[in-house]
């Protein structure tokens, strides 16, 4: 017997998704070791040897891959503990990383302060030497002012150098001069290139993606020595492979040339774990949807493929990397209800977390929680939460919101616990707009996926404030990121400006930029043992019209590269401008302006089947485990709830809402217009009756 | 009031789901938007309005636009009464019946739910071009309205979803820029959005219960507005700012005088000895003023406060007609949004010892350039409005700095500076320099904001340099000990070595190819006693660069040895002197 396991690190627990050749999937969960996230991966795979009643080094010698996302990165970056940073910048210019382009996030709030830079003033050191915009060379580069530079560098302890020149988009050499010296002077720091880490226009996005790259590099690359040590030390003799933020995955070695490419991995398996599911519904397209402990992430996936945005912040630092298109909202179980002067209910963004955590935890929490809420509305079994690991304080939960909700709204305890749980749905519902309506899409054309272990509560008022008809909680929701991790491709991203219109590209050149790339990401899957019938490689535009600030991405047809077919690069430029703004200028003789060249390369996996269920009748009786007093939100009253045991649960059951579902990892609601259905892959599909 | 039990849970949803319409509104606008003052610099706003014009809820990506669209809502309410059908659209910019400024256009739709007329949806956008003498609006030489702009009156331009398009081609025949069509086009699809998305809210709750519980969050906003004035001692306090050059007379001054009264909940700001309206384009219009008033004491209170018209009722605005803050008809006004910053020095000095813990020291004040001209590299036109080099200080407040880098407080931090690069792709300027300006902010215990300096070498011959705005006569000022920040500086180097220091409101023509251009905007103003700000913050800001030596030792006390470090020992002497 072979495994592959796929395992997500989060602040709080680390979740392990196992498949065996033998089709069984199991998920596990363990608590993160923060300090050094590679303990509690070695905990999680010593519980699944465990379970398997096997010793670690004989389940080690059995695993084929492990996948693994990381938050390692993102946490150095958001606790300012990453590397020692110098950056090698164009005199005159050495500030706009601080400066943020002169943003003030929140124009009312005089106390709202600047981001701390990573690098500090002092370390930011300006040198002579200019290319123009189209890179030809006005000034050389001086030699002193480097030495210089590296010579402060070196007796301060710089850890990891960045360099990034004004113009160096369409020419690298004084990039590539000054990675020299560096590289000589100092050959133990970590080196970051803008020329090659992003070759692009806009100096703000590249400096601030090139330091961040610089800064994370000797953090990722600790990590992950650590790992594959402590990995290859318990016999794992299988591929190790890392999450990156664009939903592919990557070798550790090529990982540890861009960095930054980890920085927001974490919920980046999710999407193709939602459309495996989504596609025994005959769809490819969703929403999914993910709630824990603290926030609220809703992502999209079109075609099998999540909707990536080419850039991002990461604590209000520019990251213009590919990444996950995802919004974040500061709504969990451990969402935190107040109200304030005037008298308005309120829910998070604070949250309880973990410790004190919610009020009925017991471990110290006082304020109300939405998990309180739950458990006042009888969602929640106060003594069965998280298969039986935990009680829940009923009485303490009840207490909280009388004294800080119920009471200063004039509301009875259960009322306001209902209105809470209002609230936030309300608040999740327009993380779910954010995502759809701002981009021309209507989220009733999608079924929503609901993942994390807070969701599947949640879920089905959401989906009323939205309309939306069709949800799927997946039998692996709690950990579905991690399932995710087992399904994604190799995939690399790479990026090139050339500024033109588009009447006026050079063919020649344009097919040159895309050579080179095709070079690059072949080089990088072929180190990563990817066969050629098994790239795929796709060629997308950043185009615009004449005089227009935003550009859009397209895709465009290899062969229309290739053969310099101009007019329907044109074409596929208005119908996608079209398509998210509602017009085209098509008939108007408005030039289309090219900015960026993009190639995606990806190396198609082999990916494990789900696995399957046991039919069995229309009818749930098996699994009714009773009924409790339970609160139905459509009809606002207290009613007798049937409630189910989910994992007693066959494919072709059927029935209708009121009723609760419980799992060991989730507790699902089905509310009064919903009807539950459960699917061969165990996937439990909520239809609204009527539509 | 009907009598519709109210659901305390739902004025909360309703609250946030009217935020989210307006913000949804709002990216519409800055997507399909041509010109950079809109799409980049975010000059609009977007609103709901109930039936009468009260407003509902707002995105104010530039506040000074934001509270003269409520008042024309209402004007347009009350001069079409019995003539709005389903379908309609409204345009509106005529500062004469509470338009903000000129080339600032507003769009309104009204909404429907059936036959009856329940709100508004509103856009407010910069345009690029609203006709005049002066391509851009900005004629420094303007006595009158007409030689700034086209008045566009309350008009109906769409009615019953028919383009009225002979109205269409009379306002737009007088504006020289096809894209402003275009954009007042993307103003009137931003409304059409907010349409949708408040008659679906609307119909899912009902109208009298939406009526009710709208009533109900205007309520609860007063309160917390409310709340915030009571935390003002009663009184009266006044202040004085002064506003310099009027773009005519050199060494002009007029002044800015506010008299604020608390009264337990209610706060009345009263411009009346404010100078008279000048003869020139220095001038404001009542909503420009307002506005202004507004977004200052917005800056003093809880900034979570939702907007709405709870949120402006405890507040009045005495602004007499014939005041430099309310001129009379038909005055130029294009300056108006460009008084402020003074304004709000007047606001911050009255209100200092009152609240000292809620208000900020001076920011810096807006000094604007753009160049036009031809690129030769492309043999086309181009225009750029310098929007890095304007961006100077904010004032300290007690507990914090001043920010960087920030600009005028009416934007406080919504515009952003061009990228680098695309600036040297769009014109065929070279830039030399931007960073932050040495010694700019203000010293004290919280030192104010950093200005920046800006060079660049102009890339095209006959370009032109228009230059509007203040901040070169007086500098931004401290607060209970803090000093001043720097002052505001344009100058051109020409080729053969001369220069030419343009005035505060001025058009520069025939500047040639390789002119240097130096800009410097200044700091904010610092709060408190320098010598009480912490050595090692001194000495930090001192190996950053920011700060010299000498004003680390002269202002702060503060010795740093050869290194850098902090010279505790030469320091304790500095500070006991």
């Amino acid at each position: 017997m072979s495994f592959r396991i796929g395992i997500d690190v989060g602040g709080t627990f680390t979740d392990l998704f196992l498949w065996s050749s033998a089709g069984a999937v199991e998920t596990y969960k363990t608590l993160s070791t923060p300090e050094d996230p590679s303990v509690g991966v070695l905990n999680g795979l010593r519980r699944i040897a465990e379970a398997h009643d096997m010793e670690l080094e004989d389940l080690a010698a059995q695993i084929e891959t492990i996948v693994h996302g990381t938050t390692v990165t993102t946490n150095a970056t958001l606790t300012r503990n990453g590397a020692k940073t110098g950056l090698l910048t164009t005199a005159g210019v050495r500030d706009a990383l601080e400066m943020r382009r002169g943003i003030r996030e929140k124009q009312y709030d005089n106390r709202y302060q600047n981001v701390t830079p990573l690098v500090p003033r002092y370390l930011r050191r300006g040198v002579t030497g200019r290319l123009d915009h189209a890179g030809a060379e006005l000034t050389p580069l001086s030699g002193d002012d480097l030495r210089a530079a590296l010579r402060l560098f070196a007796d301060v302890g710089v850890e990891a150098v960045a360099v990034c020149f004004m113009n160096s988009f369409g020419n690298g050499e004084h990039e590539r001069a000054a990675a020299e010296l560096v590289r000589a002077e100092m050959p133990e720091a970590f080196l970051s290139v803008s020329s090659e880490v992003l070759p692009t226009v806009r100096f703000y996005n590249r400096v601030s993606t090139t330091v961040l790259n610089a800064y994370v590099g000797p953090i990722l690359h600790g990590y992950l020595s650590s790992l594959t040590e402590k990995l290859a030390a318990a016999g794992f003799a299988g591929v190790l492979l890392v999450m990156q933020s664009n939903g592919g995955v990557a070798l550790p070695e090529v990982t540890r040339l861009r960095p930054a490419t980890t920085l927001l991995s974490g919920p980046a398996g999710g999407p193709r774990a939602a459309a495996a599911y989504t596609r025994a519904q005959g769809t490819e397209d969703c929403i999914v949807v993910d709630m824990g402990g603290t926030s609220f992430d809703a992502s999209l996936v079109r075609g099998g493929e999540a909707a990536m945005n080419n850039e991002g912040d990461v604590d209000r630092l520019r990251l213009a990397l590919p990444m996950l298109a995802i919004t974040t909202i500061g709504a969990g179980g451990g969402s935190i209800g107040w109200t304030d002067e005037s008298g308005l209910l309120h829910m998070g963004p604070q949250s309880a977390g973990a410790l004190p955590g919610p009020a009925c935890y017991g471990l110290g929490g006082e304020r109300p929680t939405c998990t309180d809420a739950n458990v006042v509305l009888g969602y929640l079994d106060p003594e069965d939460f998280a298969g039986g690991e935990m009680t829940l304080l009923t009485e303490q939960a009840r207490e909280s919101i009388r004294g800080q909700i119920a009471e200063p709204l004039g509301l009875d305890v259960d009322a306001a616990a209902a209105g809470m749980f209002r609230v936030i749905n309300a608040n999740m519902a327009h993380g779910v707009r954010d995502i759809t309506v701002k981009v021309g899409l209507d989220p009733r054309e999608f079924p929503m996926v609901v993942a994390g272990g807070a969701g599947a509560l949640h879920a089905c008022m959401i989906a009323n404030e939205l309309e939306m008809p069709r949800l799927l909680v997946p039998p692996t929701a709690s950990v579905l990121c991690a399932a995710g991790m087992l399904l994604s491709d190799l995939q690399h991203d790479y990026v090139r400006s050339y500024v033109s219109r588009l009447a006026d590209i050079d063919l020649d050149a344009l097919r040159g930029l895309v050579t080179e790339m095709i070079g690059e990401g072949d080089g990088q899957l072929a180190l990563e043992g990817v066969p050629d019938e098994r790239i795929e490689r796709q060629v997308a535009l950043d185009l615009r019209y004449l005089k227009q600030y935003h550009e859009v991405t397209v895709a465009v047809p290899m062969d229309a590269i290739q053969s310099g077919d101009r007019a329907t690069i044109a074409e596929s430029f208005h119908a996608e401008h079209n398509r998210l703004y509602g017009y085209d200028l098509a008939g108007g003789g408005m030039g289309i302006e090219l900015i960026n060249v993009r190639l995606r390369a990806i190396g198609r996996t082999e990916k494990p089947d789900l696995p399957e269920l046991e039919a069995g009748p229309a009818a749930p009786d098996a699994a009714r485990k009773g009924s409790r007093r339970a609160y139905a939100p459509e009809t606002a009253r207290f009613v007798d709830m049937p409630v189910f045991d989910g994992h007693a649960l066959a494919a072709g059951n059927r029935f209708g809402g009121p009723a609760l579902i419980e799992r060991t990892d989730t507790t699902i609601l089905v509310t009064e217009s919903f009807t539950a259905e459960i699917d061969r892959h165990g996937s439990c599909l909520l239809t609204r009756r009527g539509s | 009031m009907t009598d519709v039990k109210i659901d305390k849970v739902l004025v909360a949803i309703l609250g946030r789901a009217l935020k989210a319409i307006t913000d949804e509104m709002s990216v519409s606008m800055e997507k399909t938007t041509r010109s950079p003052i809109l799409c980049e610099a975010k000059d609009f706003v977007t609103g709901l309005y109930d039936a009468e014009g009260n407003m509902l809820e707002q995105t104010e990506n530039l506040p000074i636009l934001s509270f003269s669209l409520s008042p024309v809502c209402a004007h347009i309410a009350e001069k079409f009464r019995g003539n709005v059908f389903p379908g309609d659209v409204f345009f509106h910019n005529d500062v004469f019946t509470l338009g903000n400024q000129n080339n600032d256009v507003a769009a309104f739709k009204p909404i429907f739910i059936g036959d009856e007329l329940v709100a508004w949806s509103a856009t407010k956008g910069h345009q690029a071009d609203i006709g005049g003498a002066v391509r851009g609006g900005y004629n420094p030489n303007a006595t009158e309205v007409w030689q700034e702009a086209l008045r566009i009156p309350a008009v109906k331009v769409i009615e019953r979803g028919v383009l009225r398009q002979d109205v269409w081609d009379l306002i737009f025949a007088n504006i020289r820029l096809q894209i402003v069509q275009e954009d007042m086009r993307a103003e009137i699809g931003a409304c059409t959005v907010g349409e949708r998305r408040l008659v679906s809210l609307i119909e899912k709750y009902g109208l009298e219960s939406f009526v009710a519980h709208k009533e109900h969050l205007f309520a609860a906003t007063k309160k917390l507005m409310q709340a915030e004035i009571r935390a003002i001692p009663d009184g009266t306090y006044r202040g004085e700012s002064t506003v310099y050059f009027d773009g005519k007379n050199p060494g002009s001054e007029y002044q800015i005088r506010v008299a604020i009264t608390v009264d337990g909940e209610h706060i009345t700001f009263d411009y009346s000895k404010t100078d008279a309206q000048t003869n020139g384009f220095v001038n404001g219009t009542y909503t420009s003023s307002a506005s202004a008033t507004i977004l200052t004491f917005l800056q003093m209170v809880n900034p979570d406060i939702p907007h709405n018209q709870g949120m402006v009722e405890p507040i009045d605005i005495v602004i007499p007609e014939g005041t430099i803050l309310n001129a009379a008809y038909p005055a130029a006004t294009t300056f108006g949004n460009h008084l402020c910053p003074p304004n709000a020095d007047a606001i911050i000095r009255a209100l200092a010892d009152a609240i000292p813990e809620r208000v900020t020291a001076g920011w810096n004040q807006l000094l604007c350039s753009l160049s036009t001209g031809m690129d030769p590299r492309k043999d086309d036109a181009y225009i750029d409005i310098l929007f890095m080099g304007l961006k100077g200080g904010s004032g300290a407040m007690a507990g914090c700095d001043g920010y960087d880098h920030i600009g005028m407080i009416d934007a406080s931090g919504g515009i952003l500076d061009q990228d680098y690069e695309m600036f040297e792709q769009q014109t065929p300027h070279l830039l030399l320099e931007h960073e932050y300006l040495q010694d700019s902010a203000g010293a004290g215990r919280h030192r104010g904001g950093l200005g920046v300096v800006t060079r660049y070498l102009v890339g095209s011959d006959d370009t032109q340099v228009v230059i509007f705005g203040d901040g070169d006569v007086e500098p931004a000022f401290g607060l209970f000990g803090g000093g001043e920040g720097t002052l505001n500086k344009i100058e051109l180097h020409y080729p053969d070595a001369s220069v030419h220091t343009p005035t505060s409101k001025d058009l520069v023509a025939g500047v040639p190819k390789g002119t240097l251009y130096v800009q410097e905007a200044g700091g904010g103003g610092g709060y408190g006693d320098p010598l009480e700000r912490p050595a090692a913050q001194v000495a930090q800001e001192v190996r950053n660069g920011i700060l010299s030596i000498e004003v680390a030792r002269e202002t702060y006390g503060v010795a740093v040895d050869d290194a850098l470090r902090l010279d505790e020992a030469g320091t304790r002497e500095l500070r006991s002197r």
